[in-house]
C-alpha cells in the first residue's frame, strides 16, 4: 500500500485516489480547493482532470462515467457556490444509485461557521441527498476518509459520497499511508441470502401461468445481467424493464416485451396487469411505472428481490420480499426452477405490439414525408448506430422517445435521469460517459430546453476533443410540459415555448462540426454523417413544434387506461 | 391508526448522526415528541430514544431508512407498553406553597417526588415517573396555582426482552 512521508493533504488526496484506480476526475477550480489543483498540476500523468464549464457539468459528467464503466465517479469543486453547484446532480445520483464522489474545499476549520468567504454548510445541504457525507478539518483524516468514500459509494446500493476539505487540512503535512476500507461494522452492504425464500419463490414462479420479470437498474448495478437471462430462459419468463433498467437485457431477446411505465410499451403494462406473478429485480415500482397502485397488477403475487431492504415493500405490499444481492437471487432461483412452455402468454405481447404498431408508431412518421417525428430520429440511429451505440438522454419527450426506440445489444447502453428527472443532464453525463468508454460510439440526445441548460460544456468538449455525438430534437418548445398543457391544462401553453437561437451556429463557434435536417429526406444523410464523423459531431434536427409521446398513462391513473393518441 | 411509536437506535457516537435521523422524520413531516441521545452500555455507541405520533405503516418505513444510514447500528421501533420507560422531571414552585399548610408533604409522599432545593422565593421539586404521572403532578400544581416553572427529560427505556445482547451480536 503507498506510504508517503511528510506530504501534504491535498497531494495525499490525490494519492488516495489513484490508489484506489481513479484515473479521471472532473472539475472546477476555486479558491478553496488551489492547493488540491497545485498537486494535480504534477499529477497529471496519473489523474486526468477534465475542466468542465461549471461545476454541474463536473457532477453529471461524473455520473455518465460511473454509469457507463461501473466503476467510481470522481468531481472536484471549490467551496460555497462550487459545492451548491453540485447539488442537483448529488441528488439525481442518490435517486439513481450511481457511486460518485464530490469532493468540495471548505473554508479553513478555524472559520467554519462564521459566514467566511464562499463559505456554505456543505455537509448539512447535501445529508439528505448522499450516502455517506463527512467533512474532513485535519490531513490525517484524508486516506481514511476516501478510502470509506470508495468503499460505501460502490457497495451495497450505490450511491453519491461527498467529502467536505477544509482548506488547512489540504495544506498541512503528515506521514501518508493509505489502506482500502473493506469493512464497517455498521454497515452491511450484502445481505445474506435467505434460502427458504428461494425455495419459496420457485414454487411461486413455477405455479405461475402467467409469470413476468421486472427489471430495474440493479441488474446493471449487480451485475446481473447474465443470470438474468439464464434464469428468464430456463424458466420460459418474459421480460420486461423499468427506464433505468433498458439496456440491461437486448431489445432483441425473444423473451424480451419492452419497457414498463408511463410511456412503456403497451405490452409491458397490459401484461403487468394481466400477470399473476410478477417477479421483481432491482426496481423499485416508482411512481411512473405503477401508476395507481391500488389498481397496479390487480391479479399477481408480487416478489420483489433487491439488495436494499428499505425498498422492499415500500410502494407496493409485495408477497415474497427477498433482500439479496440480484446476480445471486437470480443464480439461486436458476436451481430448482422448471421450464414451462408459455407460448400463449407470451403471444400476449404480439397483439399489444400489433396494436401499438397500428396505433402508434405507424401514424408517428408523416405520411407526406415532409416532417421529423421525433421516433423518425431515434429508430434511424438505432439502425444507423446497428444498436452498438450508448445512448444519454437529457429529460422530457427527447427521452421517452429514446427510451422507447433505440435498440441495444449492450448492458449499460443506456444513460438517463431516471428519479429525479433533470433537465440539463444529457450533454454533460454524456460526455463523462463518452471519457469513461472511448472505444464506443456515445450519442446524447438532448431536446431544445435541457440542451440550453448545460449547453457550455460544449466548451469542454472542444478542449477535451471528445468524440461526442450530439443530437438536439428543436421542437421550440419544452415538450413534455406542453405535452401535460394540451392533454390536461386546456392547451394553455404557459411559457413553454421557446424562441431558440442558431444552435449550429454555436456549435459552430466551439468548432464542432456541425449540420441542421429540416426534412425527413436529409435525416438518414444527416445521421449517417453523424455516426461517420471522426470527432464530436453536432446535429440539430427540426422537429414539429405539437407532436406527443404515446402511448400515455396519465399520473396517478391505473396502467389499464394507457391512451394513444390525443 | 396514529399513535406514539418510540424508534430505539444505537449508532456510531459520530458527528452529524442526529441530523441525519431527524431529517429522515422531517422528510416526512412527522414532528418529534421527544428526543434522547446519550452514551448507551457499550462505550463510543450512542443510544436514540425518539418518540413521535404516527402510523404502524410509515414508522415501519421510516425505520428501514434509519437502517440506511451508514453509522447506524440497530434501530427498532416499539408501541409504549413494549419498553419500560421513565422520565424526569423538575417543576419549580412559588413559596406560596409554604402558606398551605401540608401542601408539601402532600406532594413528597403522595407524589414520589423529592426537594433537590428550596430557598425564601421557590421550591425544585424533583420527581421521577412515566409521563402520565409527572403531565398529572403537573396538571394539580397548576390548578393550585403554585408552578411557576416546570421541564421534563425525554424518555429513558429499556426494552423488557435482553437487547443488548442483540447489539453486542452485530458488534
Amino acid at each position: 500500500m503507498p506510504n508517503k512521508q511528510k506530504i501534504k493533504g491535498a497531494e495525499a488526496l490525490l494519492l488516495s485516489l489513484i490508489a484506489e484506480g481513479t484515473d479521471t476526475i472532473f472539475g472546477y477550480p476555486g479558491g478553496q480547493v488551489i492547493p488540491i489543483y497545485d498537486h494535480l498540476y504534477s499529477h497529471t500523468d496519473q489523474l486526468h482532470h477534465i475542466l468542465t464549464r461549471h461545476e454541474q457539468g463536473a457532477v453529471h459528467a461524473a455520473q455518465g462515467y460511473a454509469r457507463a464503466t461501473g466503476k467510481v465517479g470522481v468531481c472536484l469543486a471549490t467551496s460555497g457556490p462550487g459545492a451548491t453547484n453540485l447539488v442537483t446532480g448529488i441528488a439525481d445520483a442518490m435517486l439513481d444509485s450511481t457511486p460518485i464522489i464530490c469532493i468540495t474545499g471548505q473554508v479553513p476549520s478555524s472559520l467554519l461557521g462564521t459566514d467566511a468567504f464562499q463559505e456554505a454548510d456543505t455537509i448539512s445541504m447535501t445529508m439528505p441527498i448522499s450516502k455517506w457525507n463527512f467533512q474532513v478539518t485535519k490531513a490525517s483524516e484524508i486516506p481514511g476518509a476516501i478510502a470509506k468514500a470508495y468503499y460505501i459509494a460502490q457497495t451495497g446500493r450505490p450511491g453519491p459520497v461527498v467529502i467536505d476539505i477544509a482548506k488547512n487540512a489540504q495544506v498541512e503535512e503528515f506521514d501518508f499511508s493509505y489502506k482500502p476500507c473493506i469493512y464497517l461494522r455498521s454497515y452491511t452492504p450484502k445481505p445474506i441470502l435467505d434460502e427458504t425464500q428461494i425455495v419459496q419463490a420457485v414454487q411461486m414462479i413455477n405455479a405461475s401461468q402467467k409469470p413476468l420479470l421486472l427489471i430495474g437498474q440493479g441488474v446493471k448495478l449487480s451485475g446481473a445481467e447474465t443470470q438474468l437471462i439464464e434464469f428468464a430462459e430456463a424458466a420460459g419468463v418474459p421480460m420486461a424493464a423499468t427506464l433505468m433498467g433498458i439496456s440491461a437485457v437486448p431489445n432483441e431477446h425473444p423473451l424480451f416485451i419492452g419497457n414498463l411505465g408511463m410511456h412503456g410499451n403497451i405490452a409491458a403494462n397490459q401484461m403487468t396487469q394481466q400477470s399473476d406473478l410478477i417477479l421483481a429485480v432491482g426496481m423499485r415500482f416508482s411512481d411512473r411505472v405503477t401508476g395507481d397502485v391500488k389498481n397496479y397488477a390487480p391479479q399477481a403475487k408480487i416478489i420483489q428481490i433487491d439488495i436494499d431492504r428499505a425498498e422492499l415493500g415500500k410502494n407496493i405490499a409485495v408477497d415474497l420480499a427477498i433482500h439479496a444481492d440480484a446476480a445471486e437471487a437470480l443464480k439461486a432461483l436458476k436451481k430448482g426452477i422448471q421450464y414451462h412452455d408459455r407460448a400463449a402468454w407470451l403471444h400476449t405481447a404480439d397483439a399489444c405490439n400489433q396494436q401499438e404498431l397500428r396505433d402508434v408508431i405507424q401514424p408517428s412518421t408523416d405520411p407526406n414525408g415532409t416532417y421529423i417525428s421525433m421516433y423518425d430520429v431515434v429508430s434511424t440511429l438505432a439502425e444507423v448506430e446497428k444498436s452498438d451505440a450508448v445512448i444519454v438522454t437529457d429529460v422530457g419527450q427527447n427521452q421517452m422517445f429514446s427510451a422507447r426506440y433505440s435498440r441495444f445489444k449492450h448492458t449499460r447502453s443506456f444513460i438517463t435521469s431516471g428519479g429525479l428527472g433533470t433537465m440539463g443532464f444529457g450533454l454533460p453525463a454524456a460526455m463523462g460517459a463518452k471519457l469513461g468508454v472511448p472505444d464506443k460510439e456515445v450519442v446524447a440526445i438532448l431536446g431544445d430546453g435541457g440542451f440550453q441548460m448545460t449547453m457550455q460544456e460544449l466548451g469542454t468538449i472542444m478542449q477535451n476533443q471528445i468524440g461526442l455525438k450530439m443530437i438536439v430534437v428543436n421542437n421550440t418548445y419544452l415538450g413534455m410540459v406542453r405535452q401535460w398543457q394540451q392533454l390536461f391544462f386546456h392547451k394553455r401553453y404557459s411559457f413553454t415555448e421557446l424562441e431558440n437561437p442558431d444552435f449550429t451556429t454555436i456549435a459552430g463557434a466551439y468548432g464542432i462540426a456541425n449540420r441542421r435536417v429540416e426534412r425527413l429526406a436529409d435525416l438518414r444523410s444527416g445521421i449517417e454523417e453523424l455516426a461517420a464523423a471522426p470527432g464530436a459531431f453536432f446535429l440539430e434536427v427540426d422537429v414539429p413544434p405539437e407532436e406527443n409521446v404515446f402511448p400515455m398513462v396519465p399520473a396517478g391513473a391505473s396502467l389499464s387506461n394507457t391512451i394513444c393518441k390525443e | 391508526m396514529v399513535k406514539e411509536y418510540i424508534v430505539i437506535a444505537f449508532t456510531e457516537n459520530q458527528i452529524g448522526v442526529l441530523n441525519r435521523i431527524t431529517a429522515l422524520y422531517l422528510r416526512r413531516k412527522i414532528n418529534i415528541e421527544s428526543l434522547k441521545v446519550s452514551e448507551s452500555s457499550i462505550r463510543g455507541i450512542s443510544m436514540f430514544v425518539i418518540s413521535a405520533f404516527t402510523t404502524e405503516e410509515v414508522i415501519d418505513k421510516l425505520v428501514q431508512q434509519l437502517r440506511n444510514i451508514i453509522e447506524v447500528i440497530q434501530v427498532e421501533y416499539y408501541s409504549n407498553d413494549e419498553l419500560i420507560t421513565q422520565e424526569i422531571a423538575l417543576y419549580k414552585i412559588t413559596s406560596k406553597i409554604f402558606r398551605e399548610s401540608g401542601t408539601v408533604d402532600m406532594i413528597i409522599r403522595e407524589w414520589g417526588a423529592r426537594i433537590i432545593e428550596m430557598n425564601p422565593s421557590f421550591v425544585v421539586v424533583e420527581k421521577t415517573g412515566a409521563r402520565e404521572e409527572i403531565e398529572n403532578l403537573r396538571t394539580e400544581l397548576e390548578e393550585r396555582h403554585l408552578l411557576t416553572e416546570f421541564t421534563r427529560s425525554g424518555s429513558v427505556v429499556l426494552h423488557r426482552e435482553p437487547f443488548a445482547d442483540k447489539l453486542a451480536d452485530k458488534l
